[in-house]
């Protein structure tokens, strides 16, 4: 892959009438890296899909896919990206298999192509069995992982997920999580938007946190040892605990998530937490449980969403 | 999960990088054969053919009754009756078929699904537009044993047999098209199909009423008229066959009187009635002229059918105020039109066409992606 590989979007503005949807968003996908695009409803997740996609025209700012400005060489860019929507379109009369082949010809794949690929798909996301089923009687989460073979039926470079875990159930999730690490590994771009933090936390190795239409803030997922962050202890009983906090004067909070007998202590970084849990240890404190409180994109979208009231 | 299996290549880098979609047939074929699946695995096609079947065969059944009753028994007026009946059902039930075809998939978030692949949207468009006449051409099918059954009772030309089947099926054509056009403008199924139904409406209806409407604009006082008429009794009527028939008419049995009154020169105003449905193919029919046959006593008299009444009531407007009234225009019932006129569907099927090609082009441009502007209140996806 050349170094045009991936996804770079700068300074990208759309509105829809007097909605600003996109105010001003500065993207960036490198290949072999999933990369997750997090912020809270109506925060222009979705619209960035569709500018990336080459559905929607940015009124403002650069976009390239893998080099190719959606604006010039949408076909081009097509080739390139396999996306999924947020919402469920199926055909529903149709099977799952019919869907796949009717999506792999859309792409110019040759028929007997398209059949054994839409057979290869089938058995990726475990439809082979219901592959000659009408759409229609597929639960909400097997209708989701048609559509994520749907989106892969050309075997793109870029792939951009709207909200692909929801509706999964856990086993699936975690084959979801497995397959976008097995993508990336082969050096294709991911986009996954996502509510489902701790999901993104196993899946993604980047973050991108977006607020009112605006990119706020990026992360790369290695680097949330130096982040400063909650940890949640557990000891039993409590009191040792809070008399060892207080004599190394650490603050700590209890709160409506924590157990009687826990805390929240913020600590920064990970060699922090590591100094606090022996120095605890060796006081004779009985912890049952030290861990960080939430995931690292957890703490940063609440970090956000506090700045936001 | 396999690994393995996503490694092979669908499309070679060198594709995957190279410019311009399919071709244009291929990708047509597939949403055609998309469309086609879903029409055929829903019940309401076949539940809607049913009841047009029955409509059709109930209202040939009385015709067959009143025909009989009435003593003509010439399969013509009863296959122009079917035609007549087919076009006047089709026009209600193609707007149906087609008017919800794009935006339809729209709200059931299946046309971005389809936009993003290599498909551009004039594809997509004529697609859909395939599907759905070939989905009202069934209609045209479901109609055959009336037709054959029509034809079975002779009477009628072959031609204008074939040329009235054609002409159908191109008018079902023309109202698909407004009606993909129209779905692919409109946000809503409900508008669009309102608005398709319109349009016919206008085209069928609208154009009738605008030639009314017109009258007055034609209209001339005070012209000099001339009307003869003849003073022997025996030339009145349809004459049987006989030698006395070989005989012309004698000039000399005919009087004519000069009256000064109001004439309307339809003949500025006829292209009015042009895009009318039921004047297109009515128009475009090549029927056997009925009276010369009469005059020369060679064949019976042939009673004309709804669809050829209308063509020669059309053609009489085209020729305009009938200025001088001759003995033998008397004689016939009606004055015989010049053979050189100029036949009017062309035009009425010009801008039908015109109509039905600017909704679809407009309809393309809303369908092209990276869309800039999208209308309130529709989502991409």
């Amino acid at each position: 892959m050349s170094s045009e590989a991936g996804i770079t979007a700068a300074g990208v503005v759309r509105s829809f009438g007097s909605v600003r949807a996109i105010r001003a968003i500065d993207f960036e996908a490198p290949p072999g890296e999933v990369t997750a695009l997090i912020g809270p409803n109506g925060s222009g997740k979705t619209t960035l899909m569709l500018i990336l996609a080459s559905l929607l025209a940015p009124d403002a700012g650069t976009v390239r896919i893998c080099g190719v400005d959606p604006l010039v060489d949408p076909l081009a860019v097509r080739r390139m990206v396999g996306w999924m929507p947020d919402t469920l379109g199926v055909w529903d009369s149709l099977t799952a298999r019919e869907i796949l082949q009717t999506l792999a010809a859309c792409y110019g794949l040759a028929p007997p192509e398209r059949e054994r690929r839409a057979e290869e798909l089938l058995r990726l996301v475990r439809l082979e069995d219901l592959a000659g089923q009408p759409a229609r009687v597929l639960s909400r989460g097997q209708q989701q992982r048609l559509s994520l073979a749907r989106a892969l039926i050309h075997d793109p470079q870029v792939l951009l997920l709207d909200e692909p875990a929801s509706g999964l159930d856990p086993g699936s999730r975690v084959e979801l999580r497995s397959l976008l690490r097995t993508l990336a590994g082969l050096g294709k771009t991911i986009v996954v938007s996502s509510h489902v933090l701790v999901e993104l936390d196993a899946i993604a190795d980047r973050a991108v946190f977006v607020k009112r239409g605006k990119s706020v803030q990026t992360q790369r997922l290695v680097d949330a040892g130096t982040q400063r962050r909650t940890y949640r202890i557990c000891a039993e009983p409590i009191e040792p605990l809070l008399e060892a906090l207080s004599r190394h004067g650490f603050g700590f909070t209890s709160s409506a998530q924590t157990r009687t007998n826990e805390v929240d202590v913020v600590l920064d970084g990970t060699a922090h937490a590591a100094w606090l849990l022996r120095t605890l240890v060796e006081a004779d404190v009985v912890v049952s449980a030290f861990a960080p409180a939430g995931g690292a994109l957890e703490e940063t979208y609440m970090t956000l969403e506090v700045g936001a009231e | 999960m396999n690994p393995q299996t996503e490694q092979v290549d669908a499309v070679s880098p060198a594709e995957r990088t190279g410019r311009g979609g399919l071709p244009f047939v291929s990708g047509v074929r597939t949403i055609f054969l998309l469309e086609m699946r879903q029409r055929l695995r829903a019940r309401s096609w076949y539940i809607m053919l049913a009841i047009w079947f029955v409509v059709i065969g109930l209202v040939f059944g009385l015709a067959v009754l009143t025909t009989a009753t009435v003593g003509v028994d010439n399969g013509g007026v009863l296959f122009d009756l079917v035609v007549g009946f087919v076009l006047f059902f089709g026009l209600l039930v193609a707007p149906g078929l087609s008017a919800n075809a794009v935006n339809g998939d729209r709200v059931a978030g299946t046309l971005a699904v389809l936009q993003v692949t290599l498909l551009t949207p004039s594809q997509i468009l004529a697609g859909k537009w395939l599907a759905a006449w070939t989905a009202s051409l069934g209609f045209l099918a479901a109609a055959t044993p009336f037709t054959l059954w029509a034809l079975a009772l002779g009477g009628v030309d072959p031609l204008a047999a074939v040329v009235s089947i054609l002409m159908l099926a191109v008018e079902l054509g023309v109202v698909c098209a407004v009606g993909i056009g129209v779905s692919a403008l409109a946000s809503r199924p409900l508008f669009s199909i309102v608005t398709t139904y319109m349009l016919v409406a206008m085209l069928g209806i609208g154009t009738l009423i605008a030639f009314g409407l017109s009258m007055p604009l034609v209209q001339e006082d005070d012209v000099e008229v001339v009307y003869s008429y003849s003073t022997d009794g025996q030339q009145y009527g349809p004459r049987q066959p006989s030698a006395e028939a070989e005989t012309p008419l004698p000039a000399t049995d005919c009087q004519s009187e000069t009256y000064r009154q109001t004439v309307y020169h339809t003949e500025r105003s006829a292209w009015l009635l042009a895009a009318n449905p039921f004047v297109v193919v009515a128009d475009a029919v090549p029927y056997a002229p009925v009276p010369p046959s009469v005059r020369d006593g060679s064949a019976v008299y042939r009673q004309p059918g709804v669809m050829e009444f209308l063509s020669i009531g059309v053609r009489e407007a085209q020729a305009g105020p009938d200025l001088e009234y001759t003995c033998e225009e008397s004689y016939l019932g009606a004055r015989e039109l010049q053979d050189g006129q100029i036949p009017i569907w062309p035009l009425g099927l010009g801008l039908q066409l015109l109509l039905a090609g600017a909704l679809l082009v407009a309809g393309r441009a809303r369908l092209a992606t990276p869309a800039h502007r999208i209308p309130r209140g529709t989502r991409i996806a």
